[in-house]
């Protein structure tokens, strides 16, 4: 009867939708693999703001005073700038950087920042802060691999250059043990701080790459 | 001509008859009113201890001439205390105000001076029309490793004062309360409530810069209330409300990354559907003649149903009822 057929027709297509989130990759567009890395890459951000929370107070205790008062606000020396890379940037500047100079920012900074970061980890304090910092620094090594992905999965081209420092570590030294001191804090201010716009850089990521449901909408039409 | 002169309170003020003599005879009023001799020293009006309500107009006339020899306006005030200065932003990445006011009145008139300072450079904050006590700033750069440093000094004839705050960009990020609240009963639904607001409206780019929302209600007869967190989407739908119960509800919002929670919005009150009474009456007749009648088909058309969600009620009767039927003709259709 033409019932019948009706509702066969109406129970597969309940069945089809229903299903949608399972369908394999098959015509799906790149985009959908992108989508799904920019929201881990955040959530990955998110936590090593986290994890960076708890490890702040040991590293400023080792580093001792005044790097651990809470009022301590020194300016930023000329010598730190070059070193270790700025998430700060002018406001215009920042809203206009396209997908890929926004990626190959988030790239560049913490192939850098992991690098000083893991230059830290032999002179650490206690062999807990070492235990703590080793374990930032996997997860920071996750976070680069997670932001490549991100890069290839859209077809761009990783930043090539040195991923550590302009200059080797050893042999810019600070010429003090204060000045020294300095830059380590630095590193932890621009980790934070960098932290902090990579959840605004992949908020604003996350809208501008199709999400994956409406991709697979339109696959699903074409029946 | 006229001067003005500022005195604390609790101050002894003398006052001379502008360039006459001490031991001239003179005559001085206080707001148009004689004071009497006993307040003279010569010529001199001496006021010891003054307080608030001594504030006026002081004229000296010579004695017989009665000509007006000086004339000033006594102002009794204080010092300004430690001044009160909060910063925040609420329409971030935009920038930020700032807002002071003094813990006491000096009952004199005051001068706000305040200057930013953002690690070596020194930064304007334009000072707003209204409200009067506050100044704005744009941000030039985000994400900022150097703190901000706001300074406000209060000046006035007797004295100053002085605070200083100091905060990291993200520290000061505060949204202002979600808009348009709107709380709705669902139609055949006694334990529902649909609720939808707006994001604020000082909240200038809400793609890049999402808010999270803090939603909270009880019924109005409860003190507790209940909570619920959404990180996305502008509306929610309570499904555990008190069938029947007055309900009040508002919402808060945050940056979803940097900052602290809005205050609450304005609070909203909703009640959830429920049935019309009157309706209870010719539905029961329907039953009464139906069921003597039908086939042993018919599902009992009563608590199987609804027994999940719903409060017995006048209302849940006649919602299963309908529930029934609607499984009835589908029977008779697919058999």
């Amino acid at each position: 009867s033409p019932a019948g057929d009706s509702w066969g027709i109406f129970t597969f297509l309940c069945a089809a939708l229903c299903n949608l989130p399972a369908l394999p990759a098959l015509n799906c567009s790149e985009e959908l693999g992108a989508g799904q890395s920019i929201q881990k890459t955040y959530d990955l951000t998110r936590y090593l703001e986290h994890q960076l929370r708890t490890l702040a107070v040991p590293y400023l205790n080792y580093l001792g005073p005044p790097f651990n008062e809470p009022d301590f606000n020194p300016p930023r020396l000329a010598r730190a700038t070059e070193r270790v890379p700025s998430a700060t940037v002018d406001l215009d500047l920042w809203r206009g950087l396209t997908d890929n100079a926004r990626l190959a920012a988030n790239y560049r900074a913490y192939s850098r920042l992991l690098c000083y970061l893991r230059a830290l980890d032999g002179q650490a304090g206690t062999a807990e802060l070492r235990h703590r910092l080793g374990h930032f620094c996997s997860s920071l090594q996750g976070l680069v691999l997670s932001i490549a992905g991100v890069m290839s999965s859209l077809g761009y081209p990783l930043p090539v250059g040195p991923a550590g420092p302009s200059v080797p570590p050893g042999t810019s030294v600070a010429p003090n043990d204060f000045l020294k001191k300095m830059d380590d804090f630095w590193l932890l201010k621009e980790l934070q701080t960098w932290l902090w716009r990579s959840a605004k850089d992949f908020n604003r990521l996350k809208k501008k790459v199709p999400p994956a449901v409406v991709t697979l909408r339109l696959e699903a039409r074409g029946f | 001509d006229s001067h003005i002169q500022y005195e604390r309170v609790g101050a002894d003020v003398t006052m001379k008859c502008g360039s006459m003599d001490w031991d001239a005879a003179v005559t001085w009023t206080a707001n148009g009113t004689d004071i009497d001799e006993s307040h003279l020293n010569g010529s001199y009006l001496i006021l010891k201890n003054v307080d608030l309500t001594q504030s006026g107009q002081y004229s000296c006339y010579e004695g017989s001439s009665w000509h007006l020899k000086y004339q000033t306006y006594l102002r009794v005030g204080t010092p300004p205390k430690e001044p009160v200065l909060m910063c925040r932003s609420n329409n971030y990445p935009k920038g930020f105000y700032c807002s002071w006011h003094l813990p006491t009145p000096t009952y004199i008139p005051n001068t706000f001076n305040i200057s930013v300072i953002h690690g070596t450079k020194e930064m304007v904050c334009e000072k707003d029309a209204f409200p009067k006590n506050r100044c704005h700033i744009r941000y030039l750069q985000l994400f900022s490793t150097v703190k901000y440093k706001v300074t406000l000094t209060v000046t006035n004839a007797l004295g100053k004062s002085s605070t200083t705050v100091t905060f990291d960009e993200f520290a000061i990020v505060k949204p202002d309360p979600p808009e348009s609240v709107v709380a709705k009963p669902v139609p055949n639904n006694p334990r529902r409530l649909e609720v939808s607001w707006q994001n604020p409206s000082s909240w200038p780019d809400p793609e890049s810069f999402p808010l999270k929302f803090f939603l909270r209600y009880r019924p109005l007869i409860l003190d507790q209330w209940q909570h619920v967190e959404l990180s996305d989407g502008t509306s929610h739908t309570i499904t555990d409300a008190y069938a029947g119960k007055e309900y009040i509800i508002q919402v808060a919002a945050k940056d979803n990354d940097i900052g602290t929670w809005s205050d609450w919005s304005v609070a909203v009150h909703a009640t959830p559907w429920t049935e019309e009474p009157k309706h209870l009456t010719t539905e029961a007749q329907i039953t009464e003649t139906t069921s003597a009648s039908s086939s042993s088909f018919m599902p009992p058309p009563t608590t199987k149903i609804c027994d999940k969600g719903a409060v017995v009620g006048s209302g849940a009767v006649a919602v299963c009822w309908t529930a029934g039927l609607v499984l009835a003709a589908y029977g008779v259709l697919f058999i």
